[in-house]
């Protein structure tokens, strides 16, 4: 008897949740879930910016969500820390500047935390996503014999300190990516803060006068985010461009049709048509003949 | 005395007679047919191209293939008047007329059917005033347009002493027809120094036409050569083409030449041997057009790159194999078959071997066009169902058809004013062998 008295206040219980539902559990699961990255990105040591990248799982497939709304804020998600709003293109990636309107709060202390902030929207639920970093600096220099040197320091204590064990990657700018500078996909940092990388890409196009743009950056640091810097350096050979636009060509506008090509139609067109000409001229002789 | 009389019976065995009851009612049919024609070209100004079935990937569709048709059949006015008569060939003096005739009746159509696949046609003449000189359909509009004035002159300058025959004829006569003959040849005298001149006319522009005739038909495949496409991207195209125009303008002759014997009982001028060398030739040629068919085909058809075996199996086993063999079978096999023996060289299984090559020339230049474009490089995807099938609309039939009735009845009408086979030549080439 005693035991029964145990078991109806669970079955009690068990009724009415049944009866009422399970409210929490049985919203999120009416709508889909909207799976939030959100980074955090330095570059050159000024301009500091987040990105958003929202997707869904659909069929056991990840699938981007595009037109997804985010508010970011810094720190806390009150009015005044409102860092800017952000729509997902159709790849599902979004990206915001921090405004000035925050510095001094970006100033006041070495590790912040952001929040992308999403309502209810279509199918979707609402969702919150936060990231926090540790401020760092990337600073990128070159040595002797076109060696380049990365360094990263962060903020301790009012300070800028080396970090160790850091992965950095040191590459090229090109127009489709950067290129690596050598062999090695990164570099770790030592005691000091500090990589060396050898530079092996001896003879690549830099711009008119051989500039390249060298990259150091470290990616998807769960403390750091992302920091990338560059620096310009005379280390590739000049580009010549050879631009054909506007010449005498098969594929060029009316009135830059290459030389020999006139030379052979009007040769053609000319021989025949004074063929035409001439026999017209006998049909004048003939009629002159009959006369 | 003998031989006045012999020339006043050729004379009047070829002078151009007035349309009988079934002149009039195969007049009346082609007149009907363009009507239509007209009518459905008039909806196609008035709505655009949309009346018709082109799209995106299929943007020539049976306009083209009918000009490629139109321009292959003219070359036959080079091929009999020109090449035969630099060959010094006599046989073929009773077909130059009826050759000339042909070749101008369907260069006219070839520039009128070009204009029609054009959507914007009233902007025909910036084609020509801002047009690029570095595109093979800006040289095409130049070659038709000059072939177009050869072949004009090559009907009108061996016209002049048969024109002298027919105002003579008609002295007193004061009918338009005769004003025309009239205007057009009345200061022909015949006297030594206007044989002399047209003479040598003839013979340079035999030789001038022979070359733009080439230059006809070989820019025409560059507009698709010069395309990188498959079942489109050969060297071979302009031999491939002029040597399907020579055998579909043959055909064209030899079918001319049977119904013109039959309707105006010339049997007395285009005898039996005219069908048996007429033969020889369509063979030829037809075997001419066969040897560059396998070339076309079997050299990709032994690689099958990818981009061309889809092409190629759609020719062989797909959407147009039966188009594609009946091409194959009634343009080329057969009328080799039939022509090969002597008994298929008579009049009437000639002139079935004829039309034969007439329709699958037409076909054949269809299928040239248009299975080409239904197989792009890049995949057709996210596109409406219908563009990956082409079958023309009823407009376009009726233009295309009204086009050929066109071609049909410009050369009913010339045969009515002219003369169809050449009175002075046939006169001259009698005393000839009469000497």
């Amino acid at each position: 008897m005693k035991r029964l008295c145990n078991v109806y206040p669970l079955l009690f219980s068990l009724c009415l949740q049944l009866f009422i539902g399970f409210p929490a559990d049985g919203q999120d699961s009416a709508g889909k879930s909207l799976l939030v990255d959100l980074s955090y990105h330095s570059l050159n040591n000024s301009v500091v910016y987040l990105s958003v990248h929202a997707k869904t799982k659909e069929n056991g497939k990840f699938q981007p969500v595009g037109g997804a709304r985010f508010r970011l804020y810094l720190d806390k998600d009150s009015a005044a820390c409102f860092a800017g709003n952000a729509v997902t293109d159709t790849k599902g990636s979004a990206m915001s500047f921090l405004p000035p309107s925050l510095k001094n709060q970006w100033n006041s202390a070495a590790t912040h935390t952001f929040i992308a902030v999403s309502d209810a929207a279509g199918a979707f639920n609402p969702s919150r996503t936060e990231a926090s970093v540790v401020k760092a600096h990337l600073e990128i220099d070159t040595g002797q014999g076109k060696t380049i040197i990365a360094k990263i320091v962060e903020l301790k204590n009012g300070e800028w300190a080396p970090v160790k064990a850091i992965e950095i990657k040191v590459a090229i700018k090109r127009s489709g990516g950067d290129l690596a500078v050598g062999d090695k996909e990164s570099y770790t940092t030592d005691s000091t803060g500090t990589i060396s990388a050898e530079f092996h890409r001896d003879g690549i196009p830099g711009d008119k006068s051989g500039q390249l743009t060298l990259v150091a950056k470290v990616e998807d640091n769960d403390t750091y985010g992302n920091l990338r810097v560059e620096k310009s350096e005379p280390w590739g050979t000049d580009l010549i461009l050879t631009d054909t636009f506007d010449q005498r060509s098969l594929w060029a506008a009316r009135f830059k049709t290459p030389l020999w090509l006139l030379l052979m139609e009007y040769s053609i067109f000319l021989s025949v048509w004074s063929v035409v000409v001439y026999l017209v001229i006998q049909i004048r002789k003939i009629i002159k003949a009959g006369r | 005395m003998e031989n006045s009389n012999d020339n006043d019976a050729i004379t009047l065995d070829l002078l151009p007679t007035r349309f009988g009851r079934w002149g009039k009612i195969w007049t009346f049919i082609l007149l009907l047919l363009c009507a239509i024609g007209a009518y459905a070209y008039f909806l196609q100004l008035k709505n655009g191209l949309v009346v018709t079935d082109m799209g995106d990937y299929v943007s020539w569709g049976i306009y083209i293939s009918n000009f490629v048709f139109f321009v292959a059949i003219s070359l036959v006015g080079s091929l009999i008047t020109a090449v035969l008569r630099l060959a010094n060939v006599h046989w073929s003096t009773p077909l130059t007329r009826i050759a000339e005739i042909i070749a101008v009746s369907a260069i006219i159509f070839a520039s009128l059917i070009i204009i029609v696949d054009m959507g914007r046609p009233e902007r025909f003449l910036s084609l020509l005033l801002h047009g690029r000189l570095q595109s093979p359909i800006i040289w095409d509009v130049i070659v038709i347009s000059t072939y177009f004035v050869l072949s004009l002159l090559l009907l009108y300058f061996p016209l002049l002493p048969d024109l002298k025959i027919l105002i003579r004829v008609n002295a007193g006569n004061h009918s338009r027809l005769n004003k025309l003959y009239r205007f057009l040849g009345s200061f022909w005298k015949g006297n030594p120094e206007q044989v002399r001149l047209s003479e040598k006319a003839i013979n340079i522009m035999c030789i001038t036409i022979i070359p733009v005739a080439f230059c006809i038909h070989t820019v025409t495949s560059w507009l698709f050569a010069t395309t990188y496409r498959p079942g489109w991207d050969s060297t071979n195209f302009g031999a491939y083409f002029i040597s399907g125009a020579f055998l579909v303008g043959a055909g064209a002759v030899v079918v001319a030449m049977f119904v013109f014997r039959k309707a105006y009982h010339l049997e007395k001028y285009i005898t039996e041997l005219h069908f048996d060398k007429m033969g020889r030739v369509l063979v030829m040629l037809a075997l001419l057009y066969l040897y560059f068919n396998i070339n076309e085909y079997l050299v990709p058809a032994f690689k099958m790159r990818k981009p061309e075996s889809a092409h190629l199996l759609d020719l062989f086993a797909g959407e147009f194999a039966p188009l594609f063999w009946f091409a194959i079978l009634i343009g080329m096999l057969i009328p080799i078959g039939i022509l090969l023996f002597k008994e298929g060289r008579k009049p009437l299984p000639m002139f079935v071997a004829g039309l034969m090559v007439v329709v699958g020339a037409w076909f054949k230049r269809y299928l040239i066009v248009t299975p080409t474009l239904l197989h792009p490089f890049l995949p057709m995807q996210d596109v409406p169902g219908r563009y990956h099938h082409y079958f023309p609309s009823w407009q376009e039939w009726a233009i295309a058809m009204g086009s050929l009735a066109g071609a049909l009845l410009v050369i009913t009408f010339l045969s009515r004013i002219f003369p169809i086979i050449p009175i002075q030549e046939t006169i001259t080439e009698q005393h000839e062998k009469a000497v």
